[in-house]
C-alpha cells in the first residue's frame, strides 16, 4: 500500500477532519510529513480527475469534502440535521473574540453596546470559543479565545485565513479616523 | 461644531429610504446598532453626526419598543440615550476660548461607532466563511435509512431480575407423564386455604397456595382467590417489584381472623367459587364448581 492509498482509505471512513498525525496512526510506516504529502498528491489527483469531492483543511485536521458546486444536488436529499446558522448576536461576539482575543466579556460588552453573558455562554456550550486564561485586571477575568471548532464552522485552516484588521471596508487604525474611511465597501455574502 | 445645535424636526415623521420612520427595534442588536442604522441610512457624516436630530430619532424610535423589552435590553438603550443627550448638552454649551483644545464631545462615541461598524464587516466575513462552508458536505450528509423498529415493553428489569424470575420456573412436565383426568380445582378451594392460613400467620407467599400441587391450574386458582379476598377487604397484596415473590397480608384484627379460620365454606366463599368457575387441569369439566366445596 503506498501512503496516499491508506490515507485516502482514512480520510474516505472519517466523518470528522483528522490530524497529520491522526491519519499517520493508520500504519506504522507512516509519519506526519509522509501523511502530509500523501495529501497533496491526493489534492492533485482529484484536481486532475476532477473530483466531485476534495481535501479541505479545516483547523488542525484534514476531511474529505464534495465541492461546493454539488451543493445544490446534495440538497435535494434528506439531511442529518446540522448546527443552524449563527444568530447576529453569536456572530459579533464570536468576530470581536476572532480578532482580538484574548478577551474578556466586558471588552466584549464595551464594543457590542449590550450584555454578552448568555451569548458567551451558548458560543462555549457549542465548542466555538473556550477560556483560554485569566486577565490581570480585578477580579481576574476570564479570557476567551476562539477554538479549533471555530475553524471547521467558518471552513478555515487558521485564523490567518481571515481578512487582516485593516484590510476590513471599515478599518480601525491609530491614526485619523479619516483614513478609515476610504476603504471599499463590504463585498455582499456569497451565500443564497 | 455648530451642527450638533440643529433642531430636530420634531413632530414630523422622518423619511428613511422613501418609508415613514417606523423602527423595529427586535431588528437591532442593540444601540449601537440602532444608531448606526440612523447614521447610514440617512448618509450622515459619522465624522460630523448632527447629534441634536440623531439623539431625537433615537429617543423616539426607542419610545414605542421600550415597555415590551426585557428590562436588560431596555437598560441599554437607555444608556445609550443618556450618552446621547450628555453630548447633545455639552455641544449647546458655550465653550470658553481656553477650553478649545478639549475633545469633540461626540469624540469617544464615534470612536464606538466605527468599531461597532468594523466588527459589523467581520461578521459579514464570518458569515459568507459560514455559508460557503455549508456548500461543502461531509460524509454522512444525507441522512441515514432508518434503524430497524424495536418495540421494547416498558419494564425496567435487571438482568438479575429476569434470572430470579427463569430460576422459579419449574421444570417442564414429561410429555409421557400421565396425569388423572378432571381433577378440578376451584378457587373457593384456594379461598378455604387462604383463610386457614392467614388465620395463622401474618402474611402468607403467594407461592404457598399452588407450589405444593406445582400445576398451573392451582396457580391460577391462587391467584384468582387472593385477588378475591383483596376485594373483600380481607388481605392486602404486595409485591415490590415486578417477579419478586407476592405476598399477602392479613388486614383483618385479631378476632376476625380466629372467627373465619375455618368457616370454610360460608357464603361469600361458596359465591367465589361460582364466579370464578372451576378451573380443570385435563379434559373436559368433570364436574361443577361446587364440587370440592
Amino acid at each position: 500500500m503506498r501512503p496516499e492509498q491508506i490515507v485516502e482509505a482514512t480520510l474516505f471512513a472519517s466523518q470528522t477532519p483528522l490530524t497529520p498525525a491522526e491519519l499517520a496512526r493508520a500504519d506504522e510506516s507512516l509519519d506526519e510529513t509522509q501523511v502530509e504529502r500523501a495529501i497533496e498528491v491526493l489534492r492533485e489527483r482529484y484536481e486532475e480527475d476532477e473530483r466531485a469531492f476534495q481535501v479541505y483543511q479545516l483547523g488542525d485536521g484534514f476531511q474529505l469534502l464534495t465541492r461546493p458546486e454539488y451543493a445544490p444536488y446534495l440538497e435535494r436529499f434528506d439531511s442529518v440535521p446540522r448546527p443552524p446558522h449563527l444568530s447576529p448576536a453569536a456572530l459579533e461576539s464570536l468576530a470581536i473574540i476572532a480578532y482580538r482575543q484574548p478577551i474578556g466579556r466586558i471588552e466584549i460588552e464595551d464594543v457590542r453596546g449590550v450584555s454578552a453573558t448568555s451569548v458567551l455562554r451558548t458560543l462555549i456550550d457549542w465548542e466555538l470559543i473556550r477560556v483560554v486564561g485569566r486577565g490581570e485586571g480585578l477580579g481576574r477575568p476570564l479570557l476567551y479565545g476562539t477554538t479549533e471548532r471555530f475553524l471547521e464552522h467558518f471552513g478555515l485552516a487558521s485564523l490567518e485565513d481571515l481578512p487582516p484588521p485593516d484590510e476590513l471596508p471599515v478599518a480601525l487604525g491609530e491614526s485619523e479616523p479619516d483614513e478609515a474611511r476610504e476603504a471599499e465597501p463590504a463585498a455582499p455574502p456569497a451565500e443564497l | 461644531m455648530i451642527s450638533g445645535s440643529t433642531k430636530p424636526q420634531a413632530g414630523s415623521p422622518i423619511a428613511i429610504g422613501g418609508e415613514s420612520f417606523v423602527v423595529e427595534l427586535d431588528r437591532f442588536q442593540g444601540p449601537l446598532d440602532l444608531l448606526l442604522h440612523l447614521i447610514r441610512s440617512q448618509d450622515i457624516d459619522i465624522l460630523d453626526i448632527p447629534i441634536a436630530h440623531i439623539t431625537g430619532q433615537f429617543l423616539r424610535a426607542i419610545e414605542e419598543g421600550l415597555d415590551r423589552m426585557p428590562l436588560e435590553r431596555a437598560g441599554e438603550f437607555l444608556e445609550m440615550s443618556a450618552t446621547l443627550v450628555r453630548i447633545k448638552a455639552q455641544m449647546l454649551l458655550p465653550r470658553p476660548e481656553r477650553y478649545e483644545w478639549e475633545e469633540d464631545p461626540r469624540a469617544e462615541l464615534v470612536r464606538r461607532l466605527l468599531e461597532y461598524e468594523h466588527f459589523q464587516d467581520v461578521v459579514h466575513v464570518l458569515q459568507t466563511a459560514e455559508a460557503q462552508r455549508g456548500r461543502h458536505m461531509a460524509k454522512g450528509y444525507i441522512e441515514d435509512r432508518p434503524p430497524p423498529v424495536i418495540s421494547r415493553p416498558q419494564l425496567e428489569v435487571s438482568l438479575r431480575d429476569l434470572l430470579e424470575a427463569a430460576a422459579r420456573i419449574p421444570d417442564p412436565v414429561p410429555v409421557a407423564q400421565v396425569r388423572p383426568p378432571s381433577a378440578t380445582v376451584t378457587v373457593g378451594e384456594k379461598v378455604s386455604l387462604l383463610r386457614r392460613l392467614i388465620g395463622k400467620a401474618k402474611r402468607v407467599a403467594l407461592e404457598r397456595l399452588f407450589k405444593p400441587w406445582g400445576t398451573r391450574a392451582h396457580a391460577v386458582a391462587a391467584l384468582l382467590a387472593a385477588l378475591e379476598l383483596a376485594r373483600q377487604q380481607v388481605i392486602r397484596i404486595e409485591q415490590t417489584k415486578p417477579f419478586s415473590p407476592i405476598w399477602l397480608f392479613s388486614l383483618a384484627t385479631g378476632s376476625d381472623r380466629s372467627g373465619s379460620a375455618d368457616t370454610g365454606a360460608d357464603g361469600p366463599e361458596l359465591e367465589s367459587s361460582r364466579v370464578g368457575s372451576g378451573i380443570e387441569e385435563n379434559g373436559p369439566r368433570a364436574a361443577g364448581a361446587e364440587e370440592l366445596s
